[in-house]
């Protein structure tokens, strides 16, 4: 199998790594770099709990080689706050209980950085379609839309 | 699950392409946006050797349109990025929704159109709206370049008409007739993420050039051009009679089979309820 030097930038970090060509993003994340905070759950793109920002885009990082993302910028939840400071949609999710177990909790909020980002003043309708591919089991979803509402009222 | 192993491979130009393919074409698969790709990887459904990403090839990430020639869609051109396009949402209207329909915005984000046709699934989101508007699939290998109408390309359940040699370098599509309207119909068990239970687009004419297109997916072993419904136009009757002819022709042609998403029957009442539903919509009678 063949082996590929890349390097890539994570949450502001450079990195240098050496990759066989199989790993996936979600793997080197987790894995290598020791960032747990992306989840690992179906590893088939259905549920969207390892979305991750590509070059500021959300993408399912098990359907992405680490390979391909040589010289490309990540994000990944653990860069989000700065210190202790958290980001406003963090916050809008622990004043709204939008968190129950927490799995889905931090591809929620990096698509709903990527949406406010692009789209400032979303409706409900499009808040809805931008976490569409993201599952949660526990709220029923309805605090996750009114957290991200609310961040974008407080934007 | 790790993914098996195999050698990814990352040419820069088509001509390298072509030059891997001819080398490695029956161990090799093409790799765009993987999300159907690496799923199959995953469930040890395919086992190539060399993943082939053609994503580094600039020509690939054409989408352009033109009054004359229409519009060309390369193969890592995204189902985001299509969609994107105002040309697509405004003459394309049966492809730029039925893109839309495919999984999630976040899958979009990687997912390409031809990748959603060369997986050649019958339930494919896009491939009833291709059939409707003609498009053109434009192949390329080391020997040469050869160009076939999309109704050849699909040829059974994941098998289509490209050689092991050959990628598809763009689907090509001419311009619809003057007043032609377009539109696509999924049903599915959830609004994102699931296939087809039925899907229909049509494409339709009322002045000028009477027109009427319709094509289906999840309802035979491969998408379905109905072309029988084609000189419905063309006779006498009522708008109501023309959507009520058309019906009983859609579900006359179709043979579906009962999976997990739906039995037969109930696909075959399914394909009459959105045949009537997006005839309505598009010839303004409800």
């Amino acid at each position: 199998m063949s082996r590929h030097k890349i390097s890539l930038t994570v949450n502001g970090e450079r990195y240098e790594v050496e990759v066989e060509a199989n790993r996936t993003l979600l793997q080197l994340l987790r894995e290598d770099l020791e960032l747990t905070g992306t989840k690992l759950a179906c590893e088939r793109g259905d549920c969207g709990l390892c979305t991750v920002l590509l070059d500021g885009v959300p993408t399912k990082s098990c359907l992405v080689l680490a390979v391909e993302v040589d010289g490309r910028d990540v994000t990944t939840v653990e860069g989000l706050a700065e210190g202790e400071q958290l980001t406003l949609v963090q916050r809008a999710f622990i004043k709204h209980g939008a968190v129950q177990c927490g799995f889905c909790t931090p591809a929620l909020i990096l698509a709903a950085e990527a949406l406010l980002k692009r789209n400032p003043n979303p409706a409900e309708e499009e808040v809805k379609e931008a976490v569409g591919g993201i599952l949660c089991r526990c709220t029923g979803y309805r605090q996750i839309i009114d957290a991200i509402l609310d961040a974008a009222r407080e934007k | 699950m790790p993914l098996p192993k195999f050698d990814y491979l990352k040419p820069h130009t088509t001509e390298e392409l072509s030059a891997a393919l001819a080398e490695h074409g029956v161990d090799a698969k093409l790799f765009a946006g993987g999300t159907d790709l690496l799923v199959l990887m995953r469930d040890r459904l395919v086992r190539p050797k060399y993943v082939i990403d053609i994503k580094e090839i600039k020509d690939l990430h054409e989408l352009s349109w033109d009054e004359r020639r229409g519009l060309t869609i390369g193969a890592a051109v995204t189902l985001n990025e299509l969609m994107a396009s105002e040309v697509v949402r405004e003459r394309f209207g049966a492809l730029w929704k039925a893109a839309g329909t495919i999984a999630d915005p976040t899958i979009r984000n990687r997912a390409t159109l031809v990748g959603n046709i060369c997986n050649a699934s019958p339930a494919a989101d896009t491939a009833p709206a291709l059939l409707v508007l003609e498009a053109e699939v434009e192949f390329v290998s080391a020997k040469g370049k050869r160009v076939t109408p999309i109704l050849e390309f699909f040829r059974g359940v994941k098998r289509t008409s490209l050689e092991r040699d050959e990628f598809v370098k763009a689907v090509r599509i001419p311009n619809p007739p003057d007043g032609a309207k377009g539109d696509y119909l999924k049903w599915g068990r959830t609004r994102g993420e699931d296939l087809a239970v039925v899907g229909v687009a049509a494409l339709v004419a009322n002045s000028g050039e009477k027109i009427m297109r319709i094509a289906l997916s999840s309802v035979a072993p491969t998408p379905l051009r109905i072309f029988e419904v084609e000189k419905i136009p063309k006779e006498e009757g009522s708008v109501a009679e023309q959507i009520s002819k058309a019906v009983s022709i859609v579900r006359e042609k179709i043979s579906p089979i009962t999976d997990v998403r739906g039995g037969k029957e109930y696909r075959i009442h399914m394909a009459g309820v959105l045949t009537k539903r997006i005839l309505e919509g598009l010839l303004g009678a409800s």
